[in-house]
């Protein structure tokens, strides 16, 4: 066997490799399934079912083949593809964990129904092959394989965003399919959205929201940064029993001080409107100082000192020194004070109650989802579903760098 | 600051320091200030006295005296002597007179708090006219705001804010606590009045019903709140140190992937991922025609299943947000450190559990125990995964066996209008997360801080 070195290609990695595809071919001749005493081999499933059974063998063949090749005949380029079909055999037999049911049972293979636990020793020896095979193939041409668990992770975490979004183009209505993927598509879900004599006013329940939201995040953010100025840069009596005073507020939990909110608002007599919704909102803003005022402690004091000896009063300070300053903050402070009412579902509900109209989108789409009205309103719902996330995303990705250094901001307090 | 002023004044130094006019404005609020020469300012003073002493009159103090009863007229017939019949009396709202009650004692501390200014100001011009210097008229007042006075104008909005809508309905949420405004107690048609500390007994007593539905939230809301706080920091510090890793491409694209899971309103993907695992969702549809289970698997119906889910569901938006933080803090470990580590022999489990565990814990305990909190109060992932249920009969009402004491709280408060229980219970998770509050802020020591970091 050739052992000399190779740049780009670590050697024993690849013999482990080359071992493990080879017990991989070999588990092919164990059994595969068997239901009520007929037992499938790997070999026989591939070439009665065809398909997905039959690429997934030929690339265990082609793996085991190419890995005792390339023992002798060593190249990076060779051992690259290598692992490129690696990863194709393991996507396969991932997938035959999911697909054989469906794809054995027609095909009359085996008596009876097929379930999972009926796969024999020579499925889970391929199943494992596959992906220890895989890692040590990738750790032979140094690809990192965290690859792999990235790819099993994105796989679950799309899953509920794809699945809702597919159902939101899906022309069948009704929450209880069988399947995965729509049958027929359509834009009717989102269209009905906006009809003008739809069932739903969901157009008016998402600029309601859309209203408040904004609405309460300037104001909220106003308030946050004049807040936090104070505490970070004025020294007054009182000060600290001031902070103090607000953590242990802030530890009660919200909800407990709901219902005497919404009686203070009856009394009022604006209980049941969008302002009572946005004053609620704002009214108690200055207790989410904290990170503020924590990014405001590392603007250094000199800045201030300076522009004071130019004569700067301390509100000139604020707004030409601090608010340029703290540019990161504020953009933190902005959208999370508007994602917060964006998504906000208990005091709206409590406070808006029957009156539909008002509804902000939380409350309308929770609604959707009741018992007797799921199985109506489930594609409408998803599609719902998708026009509230939207501009949360998009807000998001294109404003992520400053969310990051907000929060980072919170860690060091 | 000016040497002199900084002498301790209190009330009564003011009081046995000043002159007649200073002792009169005890009384009449802003004399000294208008007997100095600020007669806009002293005006004001009075004015606010006045419009006290009115209120105080008016409704005050009905309101503070029957908040000491809560109402003594139960609605019902009374018989009317002039028409001779049985008529409907209008009985007492033990709730509005608690309420009225409340807002009467904060609009006293506000009258005091303008009380004690409006002496320290006329302390102040006359100091100011005894030291033969001027005294600020009304327009030097407003142009302070801006300057040396800033923090009235910047903080006098926000605390108002508070006052009125968190700590006005927090103290009158308090005080129900030692009430009995129960379900049984509900105003206009009954009264409810004073119990002390009963309510506190009854949750607490494990052999009633309210202790045996108490006492076994309580365990599952620690539970949930330490699986969930630790599964989705080492979770996310995985992802994080895993995307951060040396042999990882295109990082930003898979952050993305993970951070648009973040960023779907939580309340979205919650009633998503909870349509998905009902009984007929796609997951338990998908699970049978893939063969893995012959019929629906309970996942929010059954309760131990049902909290396992939830704990799951929750690393779903919990581990990217983890990693969102944990990416900015990797970043500041010094590079030194590993590549010492590496030459020394270190394979990357040893290199994460001497070098990287360790830092993260010490910037992140803060966190840790805010999230820690915060998850105690995780009212969003219970309320729209499971509700609380599966409700069961060994708990008190309609609490279920995933309640936490927080979705509990909201479900006296809401469906079985056990107002006195509620205010009980928040209490109590006030003295929880005080507690562990404590712990957080011993170790932060943030009053340190704050000024090493100008």
């Amino acid at each position: 066997m050739n052992m000399k070195e190779i740049i780009g290609l670590r050697r024993r990695p690849q013999m482990i490799a080359a071992g493990i595809y080879i017990v991989a071919l070999v588990s092919v001749f164990l059994p595969f399934a068997s239901v009520g005493g007929t037992t499938v081999t790997g070999l026989s499933a591939a070439l009665s079912l065809g398909g997905l059974h039959l690429a997934g063998l030929i690339l265990v063949a082609l793996t085991a083949v190419m890995g005792i090749f390339l023992l002798v005949k060593p190249s990076v380029k060779g051992a690259r593809l290598w692992a490129a079909f690696g990863a194709l055999e393991t996507a396969a037999v991932t997938i035959e964990l999911f697909a054989t049911k469906m794809l054995i049972d027609p095909s009359g293979l085996l008596p009876g129904s097929f379930l999972v636990k009926n796969f024999g020793i020579g499925y889970w020896l391929l199943l494992i092959t596959a992906f220890v095979g895989l890692y040590y193939a990738m750790a032979a041409t140094k690809l990192s394989a965290g690859y792999i668990v990235l790819a099993l992770m994105t796989v679950v975490w799309l899953f509920p965003i794809l699945w809702i979004v597919l159902t939101s183009f899906r022309g069948e209505s009704g929450y209880y399919v069988g399947y995965f993927i729509p049958k027929t598509f359509t834009l009717d879900n989102y269209l009905n959205l906006f009809k003008e004599d739809g069932p739903l006013p969901f157009a008016r329940w998402w600029l309601n929201t859309f209203f408040v939201a904004s609405i309460s995040c300037v104001l909220n953010t106003l308030i946050v940064l004049i807040t936090s100025f104070i505490l970070s840069r004025q020294r007054f009596q009182g000060r600290t029993l001031l902070m103090k005073a607000m953590m242990v507020i802030g530890m009660f939990p919200g909800f407990m001080s709901m219902i005497a909110v919404y009686n203070i608002l009856k009394g009022m007599g604006i209980s049941q409107s969008l302002g009572a919704l946005i004053l609620v909102n704002v009214a108690s803003s200055a207790m989410g100082y904290y990170i503020c005022k924590g990014f405001m402690d590392t603007v250094p004091k000199a800045m201030d000192e300076a522009a004071r000896i130019d004569g700067a009063t301390n509100f000139t300070i604020f707004y030409k020194i601090m608010i340029p300053m703290a540019k990161p903050i504020v953009i933190y402070q902005l959208m999370s004070a508007f994602m917060g009412p964006w998504g906000d579902y208990i005091f709206p509900s409590l406070l808006l109650g029957d009156k539909q109209a008002s509804y902000t989108v939380a409350i309308g789409l929770k609604w959707l989802t009741d018992q007797q009205r799921i199985e109506t309103y489930y594609t409408q719902f998803a599609a719902g579903a998708v026009l509230v996330s939207v501009p949360i995303v998009i807000l998001f990705s294109m404003l992520q760098r400053y969310y990051v250094e907000g929060m980072s901001g919170a860690v060091k307090g | 600051m000016n040497k002199r002023l900084s002498v301790r004044r209190t009330p009564i130094t003011i009081f046995v320091d000043g002159d007649i006019f200073t002792k009169l404005s005890y009384l009449v609020w802003g004399l000294s200030n208008m007997v100095r020469g600020q007669i806009v300012k002293g005006a004001m003073y009075l004015a606010l006295e006045l419009a006290y002493i009115y209120y105080m009159i008016t409704n005050g103090l009905t309101s503070l005296a029957n908040m000491a009863t809560l109402g003594t007229h139960e609605q019902g017939m009374a018989f009317d002597e002039s028409l001779g019949i049985y008529v409907v009396q209008q009985g007492d709202n033990s709730m509005l007179m608690l309420l009225y009650g409340v807002v009467a004692v904060v609009i006293t501390a506000m009258a005091i708090v303008v009380w004690m200014t409006s002496v320290y100001s006329g302390e102040d011009a006359r100091q100011r006219k005894l030291a033969g210097r001027k005294v600020y008229g009304i327009l030097d007042d407003v142009t302070s705001l801006f300057d040396t006075h800033i923090v009235r104008l910047f903080l006098s909005l926000p605390l108002l804010g508070i006052l009125v809508f968190t700590v006005t309905p927090l103290i009158y949420m308090i005080l129900m606590a030692f009430t009995n405004y129960d379900a049984d107690h509900q105003p206009p048609g009954h009264l409810f009045t004073w119990v002390g500390l009963e309510n506190f007994r009854a949750i607490m007593d494990a052999s009633g019903k309210l202790g045996a539905t108490f006492l076994p939230i309580l365990g599952w809301t620690l539970v949930w709140a330490v699986a969930a706080c630790f599964s989705c920091y080492f979770g996310g510090m995985f992802l994080a140190i895993l995307i951060n890793s040396k042999g990882i491409k295109l990082k930003k694209l898979w952050r993305t992937v993970f951070v648009l899971a973040m960023a779907v309103p939580s309340f979205i993907s919650l009633l998503v991922i909870s349509t998905m695992l009902g009984k007929n969702g796609i997951i338990n549809v998908l699970l049978q025609n893939w063969g893995f289970t012959t019929e629906a698997l309970p996942f929010l119906t059954n309760a131990t299943w049902a909290r396992g889910t939830i704990i799951i569901v929750n690393l779903w938006a919990g581990i990217p947000a983890t990693m969102l933080m944990v990416s900015g803090i990797l970043m500041n470990i010094p590079p030194e450190l590993y590549e010492s580590a590496s030459i020394d022999g270190a394979n990357p489990v040893q290199q994460f559990v001497k070098i990287t565990f360790p830092y993260m814990l010490q910037v992140t305990t803060p966190y840790l125990i805010t999230n820690f909190i915060g998850n105690i109060n995780n009212f969003g992932v219970i309320y729209f995964l499971t509700g609380g249920g599966p409700s069961t009969l060994d708990y008190y009402k309609g609490a279920g066996k995933t309640d936490l004491l927080v979705t509990w709280l909201y479900k006296l408060t809401n469906d079985s209008n056990d107002y006195n229980l509620a205010a009980t219970l928040g209490i109590l998770i006030f003295i929880i997360s005080a507690v562990f509050s404590m712990i957080t802020y011993a170790q932060a020591r943030i009053s340190e801080n704050e000024e090493a970091l100008q």
